[in-house]
């Protein structure tokens, strides 16, 4: 038994950073538009009007790379199975000291819903930009709905990487080296994924 | 940014439908004040012209044609910025001192300042900010230039019936108070700084009766805006109180624990 086994391609892990470094972007650049609070963060770029043709650039990119993601792991995101729904009932353990275990597979509910709430984000802060970035060419309405839509978004979204990152590092030790390196420890899958584990290893419970 | 005013301090226009005879002097005036060009436009059966404000037109006369068997009545609105006392475009724009508050109350801007983002359209209640070649905004700042200098706006100096009447705004409004006129614009939107003596209901105008800062647009700046800065540092706060609390769930606790994670 090998120490470590594979969680995330060589690709899957670029593309997650690419989609992570082009969030983190049209964070920066739009932390401005956002609120006059933030205006120092237009210096970053060099004024206000490169900072919003970064984030329209970041944003494509984000757009695409964030949507191809969701596409890529779609089929083991988006079904829920009995153990899912145990990890539910518990709240995945994480609001008590006590050890708890749940047999999940490479994905817990949590990660999953995590990973469909980003892409309708993705959606629906793409398609609200779009009707920002030339505001005479739509109806007024539409761009006032837009504009609010987009900051909600954007709000929702942050709070929930604010949770993924914790979870992804400090929370759970052991993660963050699927997105660096690529392999996860054996122990640390077995603990967290152990339906996964088997199905990856053969090993029988 | 906070939209302060000083009602005592503020200057504004009382546009007096009553007195307007359709002819445009205010236009011409305000072109020729502030190096605007002509717009080229196209006769479309009506005297009005141009048919809407652009970003070198930054007041004009909108004609409302009214036919009834017996006559057709016209009626004239001096179209411009109002220099709302809670202005939607300055509450949105994000570059602090492109769209900003004189001590006059008015609603001035600095293209230099401008990043473009075209915020200010969408918040506007009356649809006037318009973006020019460059993509800065441009409307109506009263002539700031002038007041600044102790002069009257170009439009109201060049208002042959005084039917754009210049001067301290609660000054204008008592006055036409006392004349018995209908005020538009006197308590909305924390009052307009061009405020209207209009001869019917404001629709006949197409002014909107019951102007407001677009709903949306109140709930992105009022209430998404700040819950959404304490969203974010709950968020880590929750995160933060999570690791001290109950804390990280560590691999390694299993290994003396042989059954963990073979569940």
């Amino acid at each position: 038994m090998s120490n470590y086994i594979e969680r995330f391609s060589t690709s899957e892990r670029v593309l997650h950073w690419i989609v992570t470094a082009s969030f983190f972007t049209l964070l920066l650049t739009g932390l401005g538009l956002y609120s006059t609070l933030f205006n120092g963060y237009f210096t970053l770029f060099g004024g206000g009007r490169n900072a919003i043709l970064i984030h329209k650039i970041s944003g494509v990119l984000f757009f695409l790379s964030s949507l191809y993601m969701f596409f890529n792991h779609q089929k083991d995101v988006s079904s829920f199975d009995q153990d899912d729904k145990q990890w539910v009932t518990e709240r995945g353990g994480y609001l008590s000291r006590n050890a708890s275990h749940f047999n999940i597979g490479k994905y817990n509910p949590g990660q999953k819903l995590f990973a469909i709430f980003i892409a309708a984000a993705t959606l629906v802060l793409g398609v609200t930009g779009l009707f920002i970035w030339a505001p005479t060419m739509f109806p007024r309405w539409i761009v006032q709905l837009s504009l609010m839509t987009h900051g909600l978004m954007f709000v929702c979204s942050i709070m929930f990487v604010v949770v993924h990152v914790y979870l992804a590092t400090i929370g759970n030790p052991g993660t963050i080296e699927a997105m660096l390196y690529g392999n996860v420890r054996s122990l640390w899958a077995r603990k967290h994924h152990p339906k996964w584990y088997r199905e990856v290893t053969g090993e029988k419970p | 940014m906070a939209d302060t005013i000083n009602q005592a301090a503020r200057k504004g226009i009382l546009v007096d439908t009553a007195r307007c005879i359709g002819c445009r002097s205010c236009q011409v005036a305000c072109k020729q004040w502030n190096k605007l060009d002509a717009d080229k436009t196209v006769n479309q059966g009506t005297f009005e012209n141009p048919r809407d404000l652009t970003s070198a037109l930054y007041n004009r006369i909108r004609f409302v044609e009214k036919e009834t068997p017996e006559a057709v009545t016209w009626r004239f609105l001096n179209e411009r910025c109002m220099q709302c006392g809670d202005a939607g475009c300055i509450k949105v724009c994000p570059s602090p001192g492109a769209l900003y508050r004189t001590k006059d109350g008015i609603v001035a801007y600095n293209k230099e300042k401008c990043i473009s983002c075209k915020y200010c359209v969408s918040a506007c209640p009356f649809n006037i900010p318009r973006y020019d070649a460059n993509d800065k905004v441009s409307k109506c700042n009263l002539c700031q230039s002038r007041i600044d200098g102790g002069m009257t706006p170009a439009c109201a100096k060049a208002c042959p019936t005084e039917a754009l009447k210049f001067g301290k705004r609660n000054d204008l409004i008592a006055r036409a108070k006392a004349a018995k006129k209908e005020i538009y614009g006197e308590n909305v939107l924390n009052g307009l700084g061009v405020a209207y003596a209009l001869e019917g209901p404001p629709e006949q105008y197409g002014l909107p009766p019951n102007p407001s800062i677009p709903l949306s647009i109140f709930l992105w700046k009022d209430v998404i805006k700040p819950l959404g800065i304490l969203g974010f540092w709950g968020s880590i706060g929750a995160m933060m109180l999570h690791y001290v609390t109950i804390g990280p769930k560590k691999v390694d606790d299993d290994l003396n624990n042989k059954e963990g994670g073979n569940e």
